[in-house]
């Protein structure tokens, strides 16, 4: 269980920050072709940033910011658009993730549609990333329960 | 030029030797933590400098703020966990 | 004679003291100006809570900031200015503003932002001149043979209110070399010290004071002594 720090200046130094680290982190998905970064990088510093926020100021305060059901639906999400966007090319008659297949669709030319493809790949390594980050650190940290789920747990084993 | 800034990043490799010593001998674990950090903080000097002496410098300052980025974070997580093991 | 003498006397202690309740007045009208920007502030804050406007304005307000200094930051970092960047740019500045616009400006209300911006502007140079008188004193200290630091522990009572300004004055004590805070407890600052001298200017409070100017907080004292010595000069009429 991680209970909410005393200390004021870590909480509210971490609070100015992490939307600058959030921010950072979707500049390295983005930029993945031009400098260093990509996918697995950007969706680290996010998982980062989102663990910082837990650590810094308890699970009960940030629990509303980092719900564990969405946290279950963006990593399911980032491998769909991976996955997607490979079945995408194969249904448009090329190989699997070949990228210049998605030129027909998006009316550009084949270097554009390549760029644009990993770009789309990568953003959903990041989600992925990010979502696995946070959910590692959350059984390690609660022990598998989380602090609601046990107290619901309890009461329905004094209903039964 | 580059021969200054070679010679300037291996003054704080040696630098960071003095503080290792503090990382091996210290006694206790705070002591191990600062030490970290403060060899975190030179790191990421000799990171710039390594991107002036290949002439990327855009490049190595995207790195260098990731580390020092998680540099903050693993030092406030280490010290989270002192806390709640006291 | 002397009942003249006696009325005259009487008549010249009036004037005087009609004189002295003038002064005063002016003095109670140069104070009530001064700390009168605060006033119409609270004043605004007063109206707004009863409009009911506060929460929604404050809001959209912090958003905006928030997604201006973002964006101007992924400008920063970014260094291509095409239209598919910055449509990136405006799309994941967005994402983020409106997921953590609230964490950024905790508690600020509605109105004052321009005002606490413009005073920060105007603490960083004297904050700079601080840091360069301080960086002096303590290179002497520690440069002479005989070292004579006395470094010292002290708890520090805070007049301030709330978290941020809390942690600015923190935060401004810790880079002006020969002070470090360890922790902020119950309002208190725990502050390690170099030396006597060091120690003594933390405690004169001028850094506090600044630090308070800045967010608009402790400054209720003047108005509330304008208000006390009001009522003495109108029992003397």
């Amino acid at each position: 269980m991680i209970h909410r720090g005393e200390d004021i200046i870590i909480r509210t130094i971490s609070r100015m920050l992490i939307p600058f680290i959030q921010l950072y982190g979707l500049y390295v998905i983005m930029h993945g072709h031009y400098s260093p970064g990509g996918g697995f990088q950007g969706g680290v510093i996010l998982g980062a940033s989102l663990i910082l926020l837990l650590i810094t100021h308890g699970y009960h305060d940030a629990r509303s910011r980092v719900p564990e059901r969405v946290l279950t639906v963006f990593s399911g999400v980032g491998v769909f658009i991976y996955a997607g966007t490979g079945f995408l090319c194969l249904v448009l008659m090329g190989n699997f993730l070949d990228y210049a297949m998605l030129a027909k669709i998006l009316h550009t030319d084949a270097a554009h549609a390549r760029s644009l493809g990993i770009l789309s790949v990568e953003i959903g390594v990041g989600m992925a990333v990010m979502a696995v980050m946070v959910s590692i650190f959350l059984d390690i940290s609660t022990g598998g329960v989380l602090p609601g789920e046990e107290e619901e747990k309890q009461k329905t084993a004094e209903e039964a | 030029m580059q021969t200054f800034f070679l010679a300037v990043a291996l003054g704080i490799c040696f630098l960071v030797l003095l503080v290792l010593y503090r990382v091996v001998y210290g006694p206790g674990v705070f002591n191990r933590v600062a030490a970290i950090s403060a060899v975190g903080t030179k790191t990421l000097i000799i990171l710039l400098i390594v991107g002036f002496l290949y002439q990327r410098v855009d490049m190595f300052v995207d790195i260098s703020i990731v580390y020092a980025l998680l540099n903050f974070i693993g030092c406030v997580a280490v010290a989270k966990y002192l806390e709640m093991e006291r | 004679m002397e009942v003249t003498l006696l009325v005259q006397a009487a008549d010249e202690s009036f004037t005087i003291l009609e004189k002295a309740r003038v002064r005063a007045v002016d003095l109670m009208n140069t104070a009530a100006k001064l700390t009168s920007e605060t006033r119409w502030m609270e004043e605004k804050r007063v109206r707004a809570i009863f409009r009911g406007a506060r929460e929604s304005r404050a809001g959209l307000q912090n958003f905006v900031v928030t997604f201006v200094i973002l964006f101007v930051f992924w400008a920063l970092l970014s260094g291509k200015y095409d239209a598919f960047h910055l449509s990136l740019g405006v799309i994941c500045t967005g994402v983020v503003a409106w997921m953590g616009h609230e964490l950024i400006f905790h508690n600020v209300r509605a109105g004052d932002m321009r005002v606490i911006a413009w005073r920060f502007l105007k603490y960083i140079p004297w904050l700079f001149h601080e840091i360069v008188m301080s960086n002096f004193h303590v290179a002497r200290l520690v440069l002479s043979p005989r070292l004579p630091i006395d470094p010292n522990l002290m708890r520090y009572r805070t007049k301030l209110e709330s978290d941020t300004s809390m942690v600015t004055l923190a935060n401004s004590i810790t880079l002006t070399p020969g002070t470090i805070t360890i922790a902020i407890e119950n309002g208190e600052f725990i502050v390690h010290a170099l030396d006597r001298k060091v120690a003594d200017d933390l405690n004169a409070g001028a850094m506090e004071d600044q630090v308070a100017h800045i967010f608009m907080e402790a400054d209720h004292i003047y108005i509330q002594d304008v208000l006390d010595v009001a009522r003495i000069f109108a029992a003397l009429r």
